[in-house]
């Protein structure tokens, strides 16, 4: 049953694959930019338009996407009212065979995506070709999960009594996604629900439409109705309609912590002629602390850190924005890093030699720069200005108040903290409000149980990189205000978008067991 | 070239067998890495008992890290609390349990430090100059490896260079005849710039650094051998070394060689493109290609698998002794464009290429036979009693690299797809040789 294989990723280090990916990028540029319009039920329909931009050369418009209003919002949701009927009455195994289509569709459409990637996020193109390959994973992933939760599960039978429990789909749900990735995030979250039978709406981010709705055109070409799946485009506004609209029963949701507090904080507030309560599946960001023991192999210490903390500009949930090293080597260690970080290549995502891609946006390239100006850096590596590009930084011994250590920066900012212990190091990650991802260097096997025992975090990444989950390898996903704690990509994601319905039959009649 | 070969198909196997069983009754009793009693006694228990193997792996790779003998302590015993309990779960507990410790224990503090300068000759070239002119006095070449920690930055690299400067300044100096000085040189190590996208990184960043040595190698008339690393690295190691070859400095001068992995999926074609080069780039020095197994394939085939990909190396064992008997056929039938050396351990690959150059009469000028120095010894001594070439790979560095360097060739030789792991358990000489 469980024939699940992750997509294997292109192999880049052959030539000849890189020069493939190069092709596919020719061939998209060509086509720039693509009209994104809205998808509501089955109409395709245009608005205000407004432009997603290459932020390795923002001159470059690569999608004009249709903006969704309030009102967009309020039609997807009543064409979505039918499809949650028909959906929902597909048999699971219907259900997983278009979202198992679909995947084929994204695998055959493999370069040309993450071409895609490369140029609205801004994704080096092995981070690109992940998201791709994640995309396809998490489709596979939950179409095979649907089916094992179709079943229901075994329960205690007495005499004369039959009992049945089986999941059904909570209702028409709201996707809300993030840009940093654009594929596999969107296609994650939105494939869970479908797979289980609900009916979605997705909104995209805003800087990143086009990749969005290449998954969405998949779902529907792999077999999902148009009423089913809907589309929106846009802002702030269709995603405040869509969090607030009585109709809605499930909302998932990846993004920052203030949105999603407010999306929480909308979601709890009963509108009239509401008939059930919502269900927020959020996950929202981290401040990730990497420990490095005494007994660390520095070999290793120096590239995992480099690529936690820099890969794709620090811009992923998972990244690594805290070293919390041990006294013993943090000098040594702090020494190897100021002087690994000039080797760091800083440039357009599209070329093979990039380390670190600019970041999304304008307004991240300011936000990050604040934080970097705010104190003395320990060294810094390139950046350079016909992108929205930053110096990735390393910081060393900042106060533990300062906000380069508290607040999340999702950006290419390191900073490294002398502790005493690895104890020491476990308080201080425990004083954090989030609890996302979290590493450990170390070679003594009791100080890996006791960190595993101690540590709050979703996910601990021991003696490795503590980004590049994989679907049903690292179930991705944590506590405290990191989210809700569904683990995308595991065993358990796929409960978050069902109820449970228990059946339980008299079989005796006059007497007799029948 | 390959062509001779398949139009009188020669009968090898006789003359393999007959150089195989000279070889063997030149060496000692079989074993395995070492001398010491109690070291082969442990040698024997790695091999039955995969927990404990791992176990002392993993102490000897935390061993330099350890500040204290308390903390070394600490660390082996969480080490052998953790092989206990999973050699207890599989229930095939080996025996003994109590007499599997006390070895592991009396290696684990100047034990494991002697294992390790059993591989290697000195901390650096003038502490290792005794034993290397000892090496020369008895008849065997060698070629020193610099050992040292990952280069992850420019200031590492330019160290390194310079520890490579001096070496061969400092061989050169106790040289007793042309052509002694020698030395093998990691392109990762010149260079932190080395990406499996984007070849031309690496090979910018290091090739000031090899074009300085092959200078320095020039002016001492030493030669210089680029080593091959991981497969992720290939194109760029190949590109590079090919390249500043090929400049017209360094066209008489210094001899300098390259090399070749059969495990290798690809290696023929990859030995069609060093040919081809070496055909159309006349040079007055050797161009040299040491032909070995590779020394990454348990990465490989990690990384392949965690991937998704084709692994790029053979996953059966005799195909790929098969191809490395192909591939020797093949540079011995280039000779003398190219000298080739055959670097390996395994008496039926030795035999092979010995064997097949006698057929082609391809003597010691264009042939040599190449060891691991700690590993490789009693082999070298029964190769040189023979009257062929032979050169011995000799590492230099301290103790913090000697442990990475230990870990990297126990795990080999005790992995029971090793020759020597065979050999050393008593493997009968005609079934080593036997054809892969
Ligand atoms: C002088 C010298 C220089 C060297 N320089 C280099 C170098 O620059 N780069 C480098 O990579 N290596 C180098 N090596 C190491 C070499 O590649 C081998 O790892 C080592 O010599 C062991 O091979 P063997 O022929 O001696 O022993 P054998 O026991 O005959 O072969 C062992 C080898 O077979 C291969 N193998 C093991 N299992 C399998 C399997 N299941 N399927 C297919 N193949 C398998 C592996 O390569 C393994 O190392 C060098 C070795 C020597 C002696």
């Amino acid at each position: 049953m469980n024939t699940f294989r992750n997509e294997p990723l292109l192999e880049l280090r052959r030539g000849t694959v890189r020069d493939e990916a190069l092709a596919a990028l020719s061939a998209l540029d060509a086509k720039l930019p693509l009209d994104v319009p809205m998808l509501i039920g089955e109409d395709v329909v245009h608005g205000q338009v407004f432009a997603s931009v290459d932020p390795s050369a923002p001159a470059t418009v690569v999608a004009n996407a249709h903006a969704a209003t309030a009102q967009h919002v309020a039609d997807a949701i009543t064409a979505a009212e039918r499809g949650q009927r028909t959906w929902s009455q597909r048999p699971a195994s219907e259900r997983a065979a278009a979202l198992s289509r679909a995947a084929g569709i994204l695998r055959s459409r493999r370069f040309e995506l993450a071409a895609l990637a490369v140029r609205e996020a801004g994704k080096p193109w092995a981070e690109a070709d992940g998201d791709v390959a994640e995309a396809i994973d998490f489709l596979e992933y939950y179409a095979q999960g649907a089916l094992a939760l179709d079943g229901g599960r075994p329960l205690i039978q007495m005499p004369g009594e039959r009992n049945a429990m089986r999941y059904v789909a909570r209702g028409i749900t709201g996707v809300i996604a993030p840009w940093n990735f654009p594929l596999a995030i969107a296609a994650g979250m939105v494939s869970a629900a479908l797979a289980t039978g609900n009916a979605v709406i997705l909104k995209p981010a805003e800087q990143a439409p086009a990749c969005a709705k290449a998954v969405v055109d998949a779902l529907h070409a792999g077999g999902v109705p148009l009423e089913a799946l809907s589309f929106l485009p846009g802002g702030d506004e269709p995603g405040k309609a869509l969090v607030a609209d009585p109709r809605i029963h499930t909302i998932v949701f990846t993004g920052s912590c203030a949105a999603g507090l407010n999306i929480l904080q909308t979601a709890n507030t009963f509108v009239p002629g509401q008939r059930h309560i919502k269900k927020v599946i959020a996950e929202m960001g981290g401040k990730n602390a990497v420990i490095v023991d005494s007994d660390a192999d520095l070999d290793d210490v120096v590239p995992g850190l480099l690529k936690s903390a820099f890969a794709f500009g620090g811009q992923k949930c998972s990244a690594a924005s805290r070293a919390l090293i041990h006294k013993a080597v943090a000098d040594e260690l702090a020494e190897r890093l100021a002087g690994a970080i000039s080797t760091l290549r800083v440039g357009p995502a599209a070329d093979f030699a990039t380390d670190v891609p600019p970041v999304i946006d304008i307004a991240a390239q300011q936000r990050i720069q604040g934080y970097i100006d705010s104190a003395k850096p320990l060294a810094q590596g390139d950046s350079r200005d016909d992108g929205f590009y930053v110096a990735p930084t390393l910081f060393q011994g900042l106060p533990t108040d300062h906000k380069v250590i508290q607040e999340e920066i999702f950006g290419p900012v390191l900073s490294l903290e002398t502790v005493e212990s690895v104890e020491h190091a476990c308080e201080l990650v425990d004083q954090s409000a989030f609890a996302l991802t979290g590493g450990l260097f170390s070679r003594s096997p009791r100080t890996i149980e006791y960190v595993t025992e101690r540590t709050p975090v979703g996910n601990l990444y021991v003696n490795r990189e503590i980004t590049g989950a994989m679907v049903g390898r690292q179930p991705f996903g944590g506590g405290r205000l990191s989210g809700t704690g569904p683990k995308a990509g595991g065993p358990d994601y796929l409960l978050q978008f069902v109820e449970a319905r228990a059946v339980s039959e008299n079989t005796v009649r006059h007497g007799l067991v029948v | 070239m390959a062509a001779t070969t398949q139009e009188r198909p020669l009968d090898l196997e006789r003359p393999i067998k007959e150089i195989g069983t000279d070889l063997a009754a030149r060496m000692p009793r079989p074993r395995l890495v070492s001398t010491a009693r109690v070291e082969q006694r442990m040698t024997e228990l790695l091999m039955k008992d995969p927990a404990l193997r791992a176990a002392l792996f993993r102490f000897v790779d935390v061993r330099p890290a350890c500040a204290t003998p308390a903390d070394l302590i600490r660390h082996l015993h969480e080490f052998l609390a953790d092989a206990e309990s999973k050699t207890a779960q599989r229930a095939t507990g080996i025996t003994g349990r109590p007499l599997a410790r006390r070895p592991l224990a009396a290696v684990a503090g100047a034990g494991v430090k002697r294992m390790a300068q059993q591989f290697i000759v000195g901390e650096d070239a003038k502490d290792a100059l005794p034993e290397i002119t000892k090496l020369w006095r008895g008849g065997v070449e060698t070629t020193v490896d610099l050992l040292g920690e990952a280069t992850v930055s420019e200031t590492e690299a330019d160290v390194y260079m310079r520890r490579c400067e001096e070496t061969l300044r400092a061989l050169a100096g106790a040289a007793t005849k042309p052509g002694q000085v020698n030395l093998s040189v990691k392109v990762s190590a010149l260079t932190p710039l080395l990406r499996p996208t984007a070849p031309e990184r690496g090979i910018e960043g290091a090739r000031p650094r090899l074009e300085h040595l092959l200078r320095v190698a020039k002016e001492v008339g030493a030669h210089l051998h680029v080593d091959m690393e991981s497969f992720d690295t290939r194109e760029a190691i190949t590109a590079l070394t090919l390249d500043l070859l090929s400049q017209p400095e360094f066209a008489d001068g210094p001899s300098a060689g390259i090399v070749l992995q059969a495990y290798l999926v690809d290696s023929p074609e990859h030995l069609d493109e060093l040919l081809a080069w070496a055909e159309r780039t006349p040079r007055t020095h050797p161009f040299v290609i040491r032909l070995v197994k590779g020394a990454y394939w348990d990465h490989e085939v990690v990384q392949a698998a965690q991937n998704g990909w084709a692994p790029p190396v053979f996953t059966d064992r005799r195909e790929c002794d098969r191809n490395f008997e192909a591939l020797s056929r093949r540079l011995i039938d280039a000779t003398p464009t190219v000298k080739v050396a055959i670097a390996s351990h395994n008496l039926r690959s030795i035999s092979h290429a010995a064997a097949y150059a006698d057929a082609r009469g391809v003597g010691n000028d264009d042939l040599e036979f190449q060891i691991l120095r700690g590993l490789g010894d009693d082999t070298q001594a029964a190769i040189a009693a023979t009257g062929r070439q032979v050169r011995a790979y000799c590492p230099v560095g301290d103790l913090v690299a000697g442990m990475a360097y230990l870990v990297r060739r126990l795990l080999e030789n005790t992995a029971n797809d090793s020759f020597l792991a065979a050999h050393a358990s008593g493997t009968d000489t005609a079934e080593l040789l036997e054809a892969p």
